[in-house]
């Protein structure tokens, strides 16, 4: 990275962190800088790797199939007028439609059957039968049909138990996540910037 | 009386900056989750291809960057070929990036060591219709060379011809490749991820629907201990450590506080009745 690149860098990333000490103008304007190179670099990215090459290019080659894309992409922009928004339906319903088509079965394997088999096809070992334990007592805990009195509390009991552990977990991984985006900030602050880093 | 957190975050920055000034060396125990990652790509044959799909926002390239450079290295030193990717466009170019810097360091040729494919939009289109055939999918590469024209591409048409898919994210797209690559066409995944999705991804290692998962910077200090070269995951463990104590000895005094305050208050109402 080029000198003023860096500087640049160093300067947005303390107008950010600003924030933690105050709201405060430089960190407004490094915010709305943030969404606008967001918007700005995915639209770029988009038409020059998929619309030109894909769209484009093809058109004028004489692929006239891509006709079709075009105008469920055309009707879909016709949204922003409101008189004509009833046509965005039309690719809308085709977006739906095939992605439910696709998705459904492809959901039902993986996250579902690959899952329930794997979940009581351990048994044999303790930490199978600790997953399998889990899985049941935390089900039993979103079951509404009944009032959970009975066997249904002690067993309702356990999966919440269960889910505290996950929260926990999931927590701790979350910390360790953002000290790390924290460490990769200090390190290019305290490195690139002011060199005070050796290696 | 309220304390004022500015202080906490005060803590944890100094917590952070002191040990990258001052590095401690601290010991870095390696889990058997990245062992299994480490040991899938060291089984692999010299010639065998590996795509890497960077399946993230740049805001996570301080996790995520040392994490693929760790296995991308892994696999050029074992003379794997590599097929990069991304189905995010923030992660575009920094995987080219990433791809390209690891490359030429360990002195691999564009095209016939690695290729980088650029993004595609509708991630479960694009996974499924490689199952198919990639050049449908990705007509030419991330500089626009025709796929057919590159010497990997000659070689790679679909998942068939790819021995694993290691999908660096932050995100759900990893869910993507189980349902769309891995259900469907038995191809077989590692996602490396940053530290916040892994308990979101464990239940799919224990089916046997993940091949391996590596969890964050302290998955790539791991990755790095067991390749015996220490980078940017290992640079950053002895902040990691000292920051988890900072966090720790907070809570603790945080519910030491409340729980005083709780009694204090329970013992106040006990002498007004």
């Amino acid at each position: 990275m080029s000198e003023i690149g860096v500087w640049i860098t160093a300067l947005t990333t303390l107008a950010i962190y600003s924030f933690l000490y105050r709201d405060n103008p430089f960190y407004k304007a490094a915010e709305y800088l943030l969404i606008g190179l967001t918007v700005g670099y995915s639209l770029v990215i988009s038409v020059k790797t998929v619309l030109w090459p894909g769209l484009v290019l093809p058109l004028v080659g004489g692929d006239l199939a891509k006709i079709i894309p075009l105008v469920l992409g055309g009707l879909m922009i016709i949204r922003l007028v409101p008189k004509l928004t009833v046509w965005s339906r039309i690719p809308l319903a085709v977006i739906v439609g095939a992605g439910a088509g696709v998705s459904i079965p492809a959901m039902l394997k993986a996250r579902i059957l690959q899952q329930m088999g794997a979940t009581v096809g351990h048994v044999a070992s303790l930490n199978g039968i600790i997953m399998l334990v889990g899985v049941i007592a935390t089900v039993m805990y979103f079951y509404f049909s009944r009032e959970q009195k009975g066997i249904l509390q002690p067993v309702a009991k356990i999966g919440t138990w269960y889910m505290m552990i996950f929260f926990g977990a999931t927590f701790g991984y979350t910390v360790m996540s953002r000290v790390s985006l924290l460490i990769g900030r200090m390190e290019f602050l305290l490195g690139d910037w002011l060199h005070l880093l050796g290696g | 009386m309220r304390f004022d957190r500015r202080y906490i975050f005060l803590a944890i920055a100094v917590a952070v900056a002191v040990p990258m000034l001052f590095p401690i060396g601290l010991p870095v125990a390696v889990t058997d989750e990245t062992r299994q990652v480490y040991d899938r790509i060291e089984n692999l044959a010299p010639g065998d291809v590996v795509m890497f799909s960077f399946d993230h926002e740049a805001s996570s390239l301080p996790e995520v960057r040392p994490l693929a450079e760790a296995v991308l290295t892994h696999c050029f030193r074992r003379g794997v070929k590599v097929i990069g990717l991304a189905l995010f466009a923030e992660g575009a170019a920094v995987g080219y990036d990433i791809l390209k810097d690891v490359g030429e360091r360990e002195d691999k040729t564009y095209g016939e060591d690695y290729l980088y494919l650029g993004y595609r939009p509708q991630y479960s289109a694009a996974i499924l219709g490689m199952g198919e055939s990639i050049a449908e999918v990705f007509p030419a590469d991330y500089d626009q060379t025709p796929y057919e024209e590159l010497p990997l591409g000659q070689r790679v048409k679909s998942y068939a011809d790819i021995e694993l898919v290691v999908s660096v994210a932050d995100g759900s797209l990893p869910t993507y490749w189980v349902e769309y690559a891995q259900a469907r066409y038995g191809q077989r995944i590692v996602a490396a991820l940053t530290a916040v999705m892994v308990t979101a991804y464990n239940p799919y290692l224990e089916a046997g629907q993940l091949d391996g998962i590596l969890g964050g910077l302290k998955g790539a200090a791991e990755y790095e201990k067991l390749l015996g070269q220490p980078a940017a995951g290992t640079r950053g463990m002895d902040a990691q450590s000292l920051a988890h104590l900072t966090i720790a000895i907070l809570i603790i005094l945080g519910n030491i506080i409340a729980f005083a305050r709780w009694r204090r208050g329970k013992s106040g109402k006990e002498g007004d009745a």
